[in-house]
Protein backbone atom coordinates (compact mmCIF):
# COMPACT_ATOMS: atom_id res chain seq x y z
CA UNK A 1 0.00 0.00 0.00
CA UNK A 2 2.69 2.35 0.93
CA UNK A 3 4.85 1.62 -1.95
CA UNK A 4 1.92 2.40 -3.95
CA UNK A 5 1.23 5.91 -2.65
CA UNK A 6 5.06 6.57 -2.96
CA UNK A 7 4.71 5.49 -6.50
CA UNK A 8 1.65 7.97 -7.24
CA UNK A 9 3.02 11.00 -5.35
CA UNK A 10 6.78 10.55 -7.37
CA UNK A 11 4.59 10.07 -10.77
CA UNK A 12 3.13 13.18 -10.20
CA UNK A 13 6.16 15.03 -8.90
CA UNK A 14 7.69 13.61 -12.09
CA UNK A 15 4.37 14.86 -14.12
CA UNK A 16 4.62 18.33 -12.57
CA UNK A 17 8.35 18.69 -13.50
CA UNK A 18 7.83 17.88 -16.93
CA UNK A 19 4.72 20.53 -17.05
CA UNK A 20 6.85 23.28 -15.34
CA UNK A 21 9.73 22.58 -17.42
CA UNK A 22 7.61 22.59 -20.31
CA UNK A 23 6.00 25.71 -19.33
CA UNK A 24 9.60 27.71 -18.67
CA UNK A 25 10.56 26.49 -21.83
CA UNK A 26 7.45 28.16 -23.36
CA UNK A 27 7.52 30.99 -21.77
CA UNK A 28 11.26 31.50 -22.77
CA UNK A 29 10.77 31.39 -26.44
CA UNK A 30 12.88 33.63 -27.82
CA UNK A 31 14.56 36.28 -26.46
CA UNK A 32 14.78 39.50 -28.63
CA UNK A 33 18.85 39.33 -28.65
CA UNK A 34 18.82 36.27 -29.72
CA UNK A 35 16.11 36.85 -33.20
CA UNK A 36 18.69 39.59 -33.64
CA UNK A 37 21.59 37.22 -33.75
CA UNK A 38 19.59 34.71 -36.26
CA UNK A 39 18.62 37.46 -38.29
CA UNK A 40 21.47 38.09 -41.28
CA UNK A 41 19.13 37.88 -44.14
CA UNK A 42 19.01 41.65 -45.58
CA UNK A 43 15.59 42.90 -45.67
CA UNK A 44 14.36 44.44 -48.68
CA UNK A 45 12.55 47.63 -47.09
CA UNK A 46 11.47 48.25 -50.50
CA UNK A 47 8.82 45.80 -50.40
CA UNK A 48 6.71 48.05 -48.33
CA UNK A 49 4.50 49.46 -50.79
CA UNK A 50 2.79 52.51 -49.00
CA UNK A 51 5.82 54.65 -48.75
CA UNK A 52 5.76 57.59 -51.17
CA UNK A 53 7.95 59.45 -52.53
CA UNK A 54 9.16 62.64 -50.72
CA UNK A 55 8.12 66.20 -51.70
CA UNK A 56 12.01 67.37 -50.56
CA UNK A 57 14.67 67.66 -53.47
CA UNK A 58 17.29 65.13 -52.67
CA UNK A 59 20.78 63.91 -54.03
CA UNK A 60 22.63 60.51 -53.94
CA UNK A 61 25.30 60.89 -51.33
CA UNK A 62 28.68 59.77 -52.51
CA UNK A 63 28.91 57.63 -49.55
CA UNK A 64 27.11 54.31 -48.97
CA UNK A 65 25.57 52.74 -45.89
CA UNK A 66 25.93 48.95 -44.57
CA UNK A 67 22.87 48.85 -46.75
CA UNK A 68 23.96 50.34 -50.22
CA UNK A 69 23.72 53.96 -51.73
CA UNK A 70 21.50 56.57 -49.53
CA UNK A 71 20.39 59.57 -50.57
CA UNK A 72 20.39 62.95 -48.69
CA UNK A 73 18.54 66.19 -48.97
CA UNK A 74 19.57 68.86 -50.84
CA UNK A 75 21.54 72.00 -49.57
CA UNK A 76 21.82 74.39 -52.26
CA UNK A 77 17.59 75.06 -52.79
CA UNK A 78 17.21 76.16 -49.23
CA UNK A 79 20.02 79.03 -49.43
CA UNK A 80 18.40 82.04 -50.07
CA UNK A 81 21.13 83.47 -51.74
CA UNK A 82 22.99 80.63 -54.15
CA UNK A 83 24.38 80.56 -56.20
CA UNK A 84 27.38 83.14 -55.02
CA UNK A 85 29.20 83.79 -58.16
CA UNK A 86 26.04 85.92 -58.76
CA UNK A 87 27.72 88.77 -56.66
CA UNK A 88 31.39 87.51 -56.22
CA UNK A 89 32.89 87.97 -59.34
CA UNK A 90 34.10 91.23 -61.12
CA UNK A 91 30.98 92.99 -60.83
CA UNK A 92 31.17 96.41 -59.31
CA UNK A 93 28.95 96.96 -55.59
CA UNK A 94 27.92 100.32 -54.78
CA UNK A 95 28.76 101.57 -51.41
CA UNK A 96 25.02 101.66 -50.02
CA UNK A 97 24.40 98.05 -51.11
CA UNK A 98 27.71 97.33 -49.08
CA UNK A 99 25.44 96.40 -45.74
CA UNK A 100 23.47 93.46 -47.71
CA UNK A 101 26.93 92.21 -49.70
CA UNK A 102 29.24 91.92 -46.37
CA UNK A 103 26.92 89.37 -45.07
CA UNK A 104 26.57 91.11 -42.09
CA UNK A 105 24.06 88.68 -40.27
CA UNK A 106 25.71 85.82 -39.67
CA UNK A 107 27.81 84.92 -36.80
CA UNK A 108 30.28 82.15 -36.47
CA UNK A 109 30.46 80.25 -33.54
CA UNK A 110 31.81 77.27 -34.51
CA UNK A 111 35.33 75.49 -33.11
CA UNK A 112 36.38 76.21 -29.84
CA UNK A 113 37.84 79.71 -28.70
CA UNK A 114 41.31 80.61 -29.89
CA UNK A 115 40.29 77.87 -33.03
CA UNK A 116 37.62 79.85 -34.13
CA UNK A 117 36.67 79.21 -38.10
CA UNK A 118 36.69 82.13 -40.43
CA UNK A 119 34.80 81.86 -44.06
CA UNK A 120 38.34 80.56 -46.15
CA UNK A 121 37.86 77.74 -43.89
CA UNK A 122 35.34 76.13 -45.39
CA UNK A 123 34.57 78.99 -48.50
CA UNK A 124 35.97 78.27 -51.36
CA UNK A 125 37.94 81.39 -52.39
CA UNK A 126 38.54 80.79 -55.73
CA UNK A 127 35.23 78.90 -57.20
CA UNK A 128 32.68 80.64 -54.91
CA UNK A 129 29.69 78.33 -55.74
CA UNK A 130 31.71 75.63 -53.84
CA UNK A 131 33.33 74.64 -50.69
CA UNK A 132 36.70 73.58 -49.86
CA UNK A 133 38.00 71.07 -48.24
CA UNK A 134 41.48 70.98 -45.97
CA UNK A 135 43.67 69.89 -49.04
CA UNK A 136 41.67 72.67 -51.33
CA UNK A 137 39.45 70.15 -52.62
CA UNK A 138 36.50 71.50 -54.13
CA UNK A 139 32.80 70.51 -52.18
CA UNK A 140 29.61 70.67 -53.66
CA UNK A 141 27.45 71.99 -51.14
CA UNK A 142 24.92 69.65 -51.88
CA UNK A 143 27.44 67.19 -50.19
CA UNK A 144 28.88 69.33 -47.81
CA UNK A 145 28.83 66.51 -45.07
CA UNK A 146 31.83 65.63 -46.73
CA UNK A 147 33.89 68.98 -45.63
CA UNK A 148 31.88 68.69 -41.96
CA UNK A 149 33.21 65.10 -41.47
CA UNK A 150 37.40 66.39 -42.10
CA UNK A 151 36.90 67.45 -38.83
CA UNK A 152 33.77 65.77 -37.01
CA UNK A 153 34.85 61.83 -38.42
CA UNK A 154 33.28 60.34 -35.76
CA UNK A 155 29.72 61.99 -36.29
CA UNK A 156 30.15 61.80 -39.91
CA UNK A 157 30.13 57.35 -39.56
CA UNK A 158 28.00 57.26 -37.13
CA UNK A 159 25.68 59.65 -39.68
CA UNK A 160 26.61 57.39 -42.66
CA UNK A 161 25.74 54.18 -40.63
CA UNK A 162 22.46 55.73 -38.99
CA UNK A 163 23.34 56.40 -35.45
CA UNK A 164 23.50 60.35 -35.67
CA UNK A 165 20.81 62.21 -37.67
CA UNK A 166 18.22 60.87 -38.61
CA UNK A 167 15.90 59.06 -41.77
CA UNK A 168 13.14 61.75 -43.29
CA UNK A 169 9.67 60.36 -42.33
CA UNK A 170 10.35 56.61 -42.95
CA UNK A 171 12.12 54.19 -41.60
CA UNK A 172 11.24 51.95 -45.09
CA UNK A 173 11.64 52.48 -49.03
CA UNK A 174 14.91 54.02 -50.28
CA UNK A 175 16.87 55.55 -47.54
CA UNK A 176 16.72 59.22 -47.62
CA UNK A 177 18.73 61.21 -44.76
CA UNK A 178 18.71 64.94 -43.31
CA UNK A 179 22.06 66.82 -44.29
CA UNK A 180 23.87 67.99 -41.81
CA UNK A 181 23.04 71.42 -42.42
CA UNK A 182 19.42 70.50 -42.70
CA UNK A 183 19.46 70.27 -38.80
CA UNK A 184 22.80 72.26 -37.95
CA UNK A 185 23.24 75.91 -38.64
CA UNK A 186 27.17 75.28 -40.16
CA UNK A 187 27.90 78.91 -39.06
CA UNK A 188 26.81 78.22 -35.25
CA UNK A 189 26.34 74.59 -35.41
CA UNK A 190 25.54 74.02 -31.19
CA UNK A 191 21.37 73.95 -31.30
CA UNK A 192 20.33 76.48 -29.37
CA UNK A 193 18.81 76.96 -25.94
CA UNK A 194 15.12 77.11 -25.48
CA UNK A 195 11.25 76.15 -24.14
CA UNK A 196 10.38 72.87 -24.14
CA UNK A 197 7.52 72.62 -26.49
CA UNK A 198 5.18 71.08 -23.92
CA UNK A 199 5.28 70.22 -20.11
CA UNK A 200 3.99 66.89 -18.13
CA UNK A 201 1.74 66.68 -15.42
CA UNK A 202 3.41 64.92 -12.18
CA UNK A 203 2.63 60.93 -12.34
CA UNK A 204 1.19 61.18 -8.93
CA UNK A 205 -1.06 63.95 -9.05
CA UNK B 1 -25.70 -2.34 -9.65
CA UNK B 2 -24.53 -0.40 -12.80
CA UNK B 3 -27.41 -0.79 -14.47
CA UNK B 4 -29.17 2.01 -12.86
CA UNK B 5 -27.04 4.70 -13.37
CA UNK B 6 -26.67 3.20 -16.52
CA UNK B 7 -30.11 3.93 -17.77
CA UNK B 8 -29.83 7.66 -16.29
CA UNK B 9 -27.14 8.24 -18.75
CA UNK B 10 -28.84 7.05 -21.41
CA UNK B 11 -31.99 8.89 -20.09
CA UNK B 12 -30.52 12.47 -19.73
CA UNK B 13 -28.74 12.03 -23.19
CA UNK B 14 -31.62 11.52 -24.82
CA UNK B 15 -33.37 14.36 -22.90
CA UNK B 16 -30.81 16.71 -22.88
CA UNK B 17 -30.99 18.34 -26.59
CA UNK B 18 -34.32 19.38 -25.67
CA UNK B 19 -34.06 20.77 -22.47
CA UNK B 20 -30.20 22.38 -23.00
CA UNK B 21 -31.37 23.96 -26.16
CA UNK B 22 -34.35 25.71 -24.18
CA UNK B 23 -32.10 26.69 -21.38
CA UNK B 24 -29.03 28.06 -23.36
CA UNK B 25 -31.84 30.27 -25.06
CA UNK B 26 -33.60 31.08 -22.31
CA UNK B 27 -30.30 31.83 -20.55
CA UNK B 28 -28.86 34.37 -23.56
CA UNK B 29 -31.62 36.05 -24.24
CA UNK B 30 -31.89 37.11 -20.19
CA UNK B 31 -28.62 37.57 -20.23
CA UNK B 32 -28.13 39.97 -23.14
CA UNK B 33 -31.11 41.61 -21.90
CA UNK B 34 -29.65 42.15 -18.45
CA UNK B 35 -26.47 43.06 -19.87
CA UNK B 36 -28.00 45.75 -22.26
CA UNK B 37 -30.38 46.92 -19.24
CA UNK B 38 -26.74 47.22 -16.95
CA UNK B 39 -25.31 49.02 -20.17
CA UNK B 40 -27.21 51.45 -20.49
CA UNK B 41 -27.73 52.28 -16.82
CA UNK B 42 -24.09 52.17 -15.37
CA UNK B 43 -21.90 53.13 -18.87
CA UNK B 44 -24.50 54.55 -20.78
CA UNK B 45 -23.00 52.45 -23.59
CA UNK B 46 -26.16 51.43 -25.15
CA UNK B 47 -28.60 54.56 -25.48
CA UNK B 48 -31.96 54.62 -24.97
CA UNK B 49 -34.26 54.84 -28.18
CA UNK B 50 -34.89 58.52 -27.75
CA UNK B 51 -31.12 59.34 -27.54
CA UNK B 52 -29.30 59.64 -30.90
CA UNK B 53 -30.91 58.66 -34.41
CA UNK B 54 -31.82 55.17 -35.10
CA UNK B 55 -28.58 54.05 -36.74
CA UNK B 56 -26.35 55.49 -34.18
CA UNK B 57 -28.35 52.89 -31.71
CA UNK B 58 -28.27 50.11 -34.06
CA UNK B 59 -24.18 50.45 -34.53
CA UNK B 60 -23.78 50.76 -30.95
CA UNK B 61 -25.61 47.89 -30.49
CA UNK B 62 -23.72 46.13 -32.72
CA UNK B 63 -20.58 47.73 -31.40
CA UNK B 64 -21.34 45.85 -28.22
CA UNK B 65 -21.47 42.02 -28.88
CA UNK B 66 -18.94 42.61 -31.44
CA UNK B 67 -16.00 39.38 -30.95
CA UNK B 68 -12.24 40.07 -29.53
CA UNK B 69 -10.08 41.43 -32.26
CA UNK B 70 -8.00 38.65 -32.11
CA UNK B 71 -11.07 36.10 -33.16
CA UNK B 72 -12.55 38.15 -35.29
CA UNK B 73 -12.26 37.31 -39.52
CA UNK B 74 -10.96 40.05 -41.54
CA UNK B 75 -14.73 40.26 -42.61
CA UNK B 76 -15.72 41.17 -39.05
CA UNK B 77 -12.84 43.51 -38.64
CA UNK B 78 -13.83 45.53 -41.26
CA UNK B 79 -17.54 45.40 -40.36
CA UNK B 80 -16.64 47.05 -37.05
CA UNK B 81 -14.17 49.34 -38.44
CA UNK B 82 -16.85 50.62 -40.89
CA UNK B 83 -19.18 50.76 -37.88
CA UNK B 84 -16.78 53.23 -36.18
CA UNK B 85 -16.30 55.27 -39.40
CA UNK B 86 -19.73 56.05 -39.74
CA UNK B 87 -20.16 56.48 -36.00
CA UNK B 88 -17.76 59.17 -35.87
CA UNK B 89 -19.08 60.60 -39.01
CA UNK B 90 -23.10 60.78 -37.25
CA UNK B 91 -21.31 61.90 -33.77
CA UNK B 92 -18.86 64.35 -34.16
CA UNK B 93 -18.54 64.60 -38.41
CA UNK B 94 -15.70 63.20 -38.52
CA UNK B 95 -14.14 61.92 -41.50
CA UNK B 96 -11.82 58.71 -40.49
CA UNK B 97 -9.43 56.59 -42.63
CA UNK B 98 -9.00 53.53 -39.75
CA UNK B 99 -7.16 50.67 -41.33
CA UNK B 100 -6.72 47.18 -39.61
CA UNK B 101 -3.54 46.66 -41.26
CA UNK B 102 -2.19 43.19 -39.84
CA UNK B 103 1.99 42.87 -39.15
CA UNK B 104 4.52 42.80 -41.61
CA UNK B 105 6.27 39.64 -42.13
CA UNK B 106 9.87 39.72 -41.42
CA UNK B 107 9.76 42.87 -39.22
CA UNK B 108 10.25 43.18 -35.60
CA UNK B 109 10.21 47.12 -34.47
CA UNK B 110 12.94 48.42 -32.32
CA UNK B 111 13.85 51.70 -30.55
CA UNK B 112 17.17 53.42 -29.80
CA UNK B 113 17.25 56.88 -27.39
CA UNK B 114 20.28 58.78 -27.48
CA UNK B 115 20.62 60.04 -24.16
CA UNK B 116 24.17 61.82 -24.76
CA UNK B 117 22.04 63.98 -27.63
CA UNK B 118 18.82 64.82 -26.20
CA UNK B 119 18.37 68.10 -25.57
CA UNK B 120 14.97 67.93 -23.87
CA UNK B 121 12.95 70.12 -25.97
CA UNK B 122 10.10 67.50 -25.76
CA UNK B 123 8.75 68.11 -29.62
CA UNK B 124 8.40 64.34 -29.37
CA UNK B 125 6.00 64.49 -26.85
CA UNK B 126 4.03 67.29 -28.39
CA UNK B 127 3.65 65.56 -31.92
CA UNK B 128 3.01 62.20 -30.08
CA UNK B 129 -0.37 64.01 -28.04
CA UNK B 130 -1.25 65.03 -31.46
CA UNK B 131 -0.65 61.91 -32.87
CA UNK B 132 -2.12 59.66 -31.33
CA UNK B 133 -5.47 61.66 -30.60
CA UNK B 134 -4.46 61.61 -26.62
CA UNK B 135 -6.86 63.16 -24.24
CA UNK B 136 -6.24 66.96 -23.96
CA UNK B 137 -8.03 68.00 -20.79
CA UNK B 138 -6.25 65.39 -18.68
CA UNK B 139 -2.94 65.96 -20.55
CA UNK B 140 -2.26 62.26 -21.05
CA UNK B 141 1.09 61.65 -22.18
CA UNK B 142 2.74 58.53 -23.82
CA UNK B 143 6.34 59.91 -23.21
CA UNK B 144 8.10 61.03 -20.34
CA UNK B 145 11.07 63.01 -20.46
CA UNK B 146 13.35 62.79 -17.37
CA UNK B 147 15.89 65.70 -16.16
CA UNK B 148 18.70 63.92 -15.09
CA UNK B 149 21.38 64.94 -12.78
CA UNK B 150 24.76 63.08 -14.09
CA UNK B 151 26.20 59.97 -13.36
CA UNK B 152 22.58 58.51 -12.58
CA UNK B 153 20.12 56.19 -15.05
CA UNK B 154 17.28 55.49 -13.27
CA UNK B 155 14.31 58.27 -13.83
CA UNK B 156 13.30 58.00 -10.45
CA UNK B 157 15.57 59.89 -9.59
CA UNK B 158 15.01 62.52 -12.59
CA UNK B 159 12.47 65.68 -12.77
CA UNK B 160 9.46 64.81 -15.39
CA UNK B 161 7.94 68.04 -14.49
CA UNK B 162 10.84 70.34 -15.42
CA UNK B 163 9.39 73.72 -17.45
CA UNK B 164 12.69 75.91 -17.92
CA UNK B 165 15.10 76.76 -20.76
CA UNK B 166 16.40 73.57 -22.24
CA UNK B 167 19.26 72.06 -22.31
CA UNK B 168 20.65 72.81 -18.56
CA UNK B 169 24.06 72.82 -18.33
CA UNK B 170 25.61 69.46 -16.83
CA UNK B 171 22.24 67.89 -16.88
CA UNK B 172 21.06 65.27 -19.72
CA UNK B 173 17.47 63.74 -20.77
CA UNK B 174 16.39 60.37 -20.90
CA UNK B 175 12.71 60.05 -22.25
CA UNK B 176 10.53 56.79 -21.24
CA UNK B 177 7.73 55.44 -22.90
CA UNK B 178 6.43 51.58 -23.34
CA UNK B 179 9.20 49.51 -24.25
CA UNK B 180 7.31 47.08 -25.62
CA UNK B 181 8.98 44.07 -23.77
CA UNK B 182 9.03 40.74 -25.57
CA UNK B 183 8.25 38.76 -22.51
CA UNK B 184 5.75 41.45 -21.16
CA UNK B 185 4.11 41.43 -17.64
CA UNK B 186 1.48 43.42 -18.72
CA UNK B 187 0.07 40.98 -21.11
CA UNK B 188 0.27 38.61 -18.61
CA UNK B 189 -1.43 40.28 -15.89
CA UNK B 190 -4.62 41.17 -17.95
CA UNK B 191 -7.44 39.00 -16.34
CA UNK B 192 -9.47 39.46 -20.20
CA UNK B 193 -6.11 39.21 -22.67
CA UNK B 194 -7.54 42.54 -23.93
CA UNK B 195 -3.42 43.20 -24.53
CA UNK B 196 -1.08 41.06 -26.22
CA UNK B 197 2.00 41.43 -28.23
CA UNK B 198 1.74 41.28 -32.03
CA UNK B 199 4.36 39.47 -34.25
CA UNK B 200 6.27 42.69 -35.10
CA UNK B 201 6.56 42.98 -31.31
CA UNK B 202 4.29 45.79 -30.66
CA UNK B 203 2.17 45.67 -27.24
CA UNK B 204 -1.05 46.13 -28.49
CA UNK B 205 -4.82 46.34 -26.53
CA UNK B 206 -8.26 45.89 -28.20
CA UNK B 207 -9.97 48.55 -26.29
CA UNK B 208 -13.03 47.31 -26.42
CA UNK B 209 -12.25 44.30 -24.79
CA UNK B 210 -10.35 46.22 -21.89
CA UNK B 211 -12.13 46.53 -18.79
CA UNK B 212 -10.01 49.06 -17.13
CA UNK B 213 -9.08 46.91 -14.00
CA UNK B 214 -5.48 48.44 -14.77
CA UNK B 215 -3.62 45.26 -13.19
CA UNK B 216 -1.43 46.15 -16.42
CA UNK B 217 -0.46 49.32 -15.00
CA UNK B 218 0.39 47.42 -12.05
CA UNK B 219 2.41 45.19 -13.81
CA UNK B 220 4.58 47.19 -15.80
CA UNK B 221 8.12 48.27 -14.06
CA UNK B 222 8.32 51.15 -16.96
CA UNK B 223 5.09 53.78 -15.87
CA UNK B 224 4.06 52.97 -19.39
CA UNK B 225 0.61 52.54 -19.38
CA UNK B 226 -1.61 55.36 -19.04
CA UNK B 227 -5.96 55.22 -17.85
CA UNK B 228 -8.57 56.97 -19.61
CA UNK B 229 -10.06 58.59 -16.17
CA UNK B 230 -12.91 60.44 -18.44
CA UNK B 231 -14.17 60.43 -21.91
CA UNK B 232 -11.20 61.83 -23.99
CA UNK B 233 -11.47 65.46 -25.01
CA UNK B 234 -10.34 66.43 -28.47
CA UNK B 235 -11.11 69.61 -30.45
CA UNK B 236 -12.57 68.40 -34.03
CA UNK B 237 -9.68 70.20 -35.99
CA UNK B 238 -6.95 68.60 -34.24
CA UNK B 239 -8.28 64.94 -34.37
CA UNK B 240 -5.92 62.64 -36.40
CA UNK B 241 -8.09 60.94 -38.59
CA UNK B 242 -5.60 58.54 -40.40
CA UNK B 243 -6.37 56.03 -37.49
CA UNK B 244 -5.25 52.01 -37.26
CA UNK B 245 -7.69 50.15 -34.62
CA UNK B 246 -5.29 49.50 -32.35
CA UNK B 247 -3.54 52.33 -32.38
CA UNK B 248 -4.69 55.86 -32.40
CA UNK B 249 -7.87 55.55 -32.63
CA UNK B 250 -10.30 57.61 -30.10
CA UNK B 251 -10.10 55.34 -27.24
CA UNK B 252 -13.60 55.35 -24.76
CA UNK B 253 -13.74 56.08 -21.76
CA UNK B 254 -12.42 54.20 -18.90
CA UNK B 255 -9.69 52.00 -20.69
CA UNK B 256 -6.01 51.32 -20.47
CA UNK B 257 -4.06 53.16 -23.11
CA UNK B 258 -0.20 52.71 -24.08
CA UNK B 259 1.96 54.00 -27.02
CA UNK B 260 1.96 51.54 -29.95
CA UNK B 261 5.85 52.62 -31.56
CA UNK B 262 2.22 54.41 -33.77
CA UNK B 263 1.16 51.33 -35.52
CA UNK B 264 -0.87 53.59 -37.70
CA UNK B 265 2.26 54.75 -39.11
CA UNK B 266 4.80 52.03 -38.71
CA UNK B 267 3.09 49.35 -40.59
CA UNK B 268 3.13 51.69 -43.36
CA UNK B 269 6.48 52.15 -43.42
CA UNK B 270 6.74 55.85 -41.84
CA UNK B 271 8.42 56.81 -38.41
CA UNK B 272 7.29 57.03 -35.30
CA UNK B 273 5.57 60.58 -34.63
CA UNK B 274 7.89 61.11 -31.96
CA UNK B 275 10.94 60.06 -33.50
CA UNK B 276 10.16 62.31 -36.73
CA UNK B 277 9.75 65.13 -34.73
CA UNK B 278 12.69 65.00 -32.71
CA UNK B 279 15.02 68.05 -33.11
CA UNK B 280 18.09 65.97 -32.22
CA UNK B 281 18.23 63.00 -34.12
CA UNK B 282 18.01 61.23 -30.25
CA UNK B 283 15.62 58.55 -31.63
CA UNK B 284 16.51 56.06 -33.70
CA UNK B 285 13.75 53.12 -35.14
CA UNK B 286 13.90 50.19 -37.41
CA UNK B 287 13.82 46.95 -37.63
CA UNK B 288 15.30 44.01 -35.92
CA UNK B 289 15.25 41.80 -38.01
CA UNK B 290 17.16 44.08 -40.93
CA UNK B 291 20.86 43.43 -40.58
CA UNK B 292 21.38 46.80 -42.83
CA UNK B 293 18.54 48.84 -40.91
CA UNK B 294 19.99 52.37 -38.50
CA UNK B 295 18.50 50.53 -35.36
CA UNK B 296 20.83 47.36 -35.84
CA UNK B 297 23.64 49.90 -36.77
CA UNK B 298 23.36 51.62 -32.94
CA UNK B 299 22.97 47.68 -31.25
CA UNK B 300 26.75 46.78 -33.14
CA UNK B 301 28.56 50.05 -32.38
CA UNK B 302 27.41 52.19 -29.51
CA UNK B 303 27.12 51.41 -25.56
CA UNK B 304 23.79 50.27 -25.48
CA UNK B 305 21.72 49.35 -22.23
CA UNK B 306 18.09 48.18 -21.38
CA UNK B 307 15.93 49.70 -18.43
CA UNK B 308 16.12 47.06 -15.39
CA UNK B 309 17.05 44.55 -18.00
CA UNK B 310 17.16 42.45 -14.94
CA UNK B 311 13.64 41.90 -15.07
CA UNK B 312 13.81 39.50 -17.84
CA UNK B 313 11.03 41.62 -19.42
CA UNK B 314 13.37 41.82 -22.59
CA UNK B 315 12.56 45.20 -24.02
CA UNK B 316 12.86 46.45 -27.64
CA UNK B 317 14.06 50.10 -26.90
CA UNK B 318 17.58 50.52 -25.61
CA UNK B 319 19.79 53.42 -24.54
CA UNK B 320 22.63 54.41 -26.09
CA UNK B 321 25.76 57.05 -25.50
CA UNK B 322 27.68 58.31 -28.33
Amino acid sequence: MKEIIHGSILRSLVLGAVLLTSHLALASDKSVLDRIKAANEPFDTMKIDSTHPLSMKTVRSNDSYQGGTFKVLTRKDSIERFRCSGCHKDKKVQVRDGVSFTHGDIVINHGSEGTSLSCSDCHNEKERDFLVGKKGQKIDFDHSYQLCGKCHFRQKSDWVGGAHGKRVKYWAGERVVYNCATCHNPHSPRFKKRMPATFSRPLDE
Amino acid sequence: MNSPKKKEGQMKKKDMPDTQCSRRSFLKTTSIAAAAGSASLVTGCIPGKNSGSSEEFKLKWEEYFKEHYRLMTQEEKDATISRLVRLAKLQRGLDLQMSSRPAREQVLYGYAFNISRCEGYMDCVKACVKENNLDRKSKTQYIRIFEMEPGQLDPSTGDAKYFHEVPVDNKFYMGVQCFQCENAPCVKACPTKATWREPDGIVVVDYDWCIGCRYCMAACPYWGRRFNWGKPEIPDEEVTTKQHYLGNRIRPMGKVEKCTFCVQRTREGKLPACAEACPTGSRVFGNLLDPDSEIRYVLKHKKVFRMKEELGTDPKFWYFID
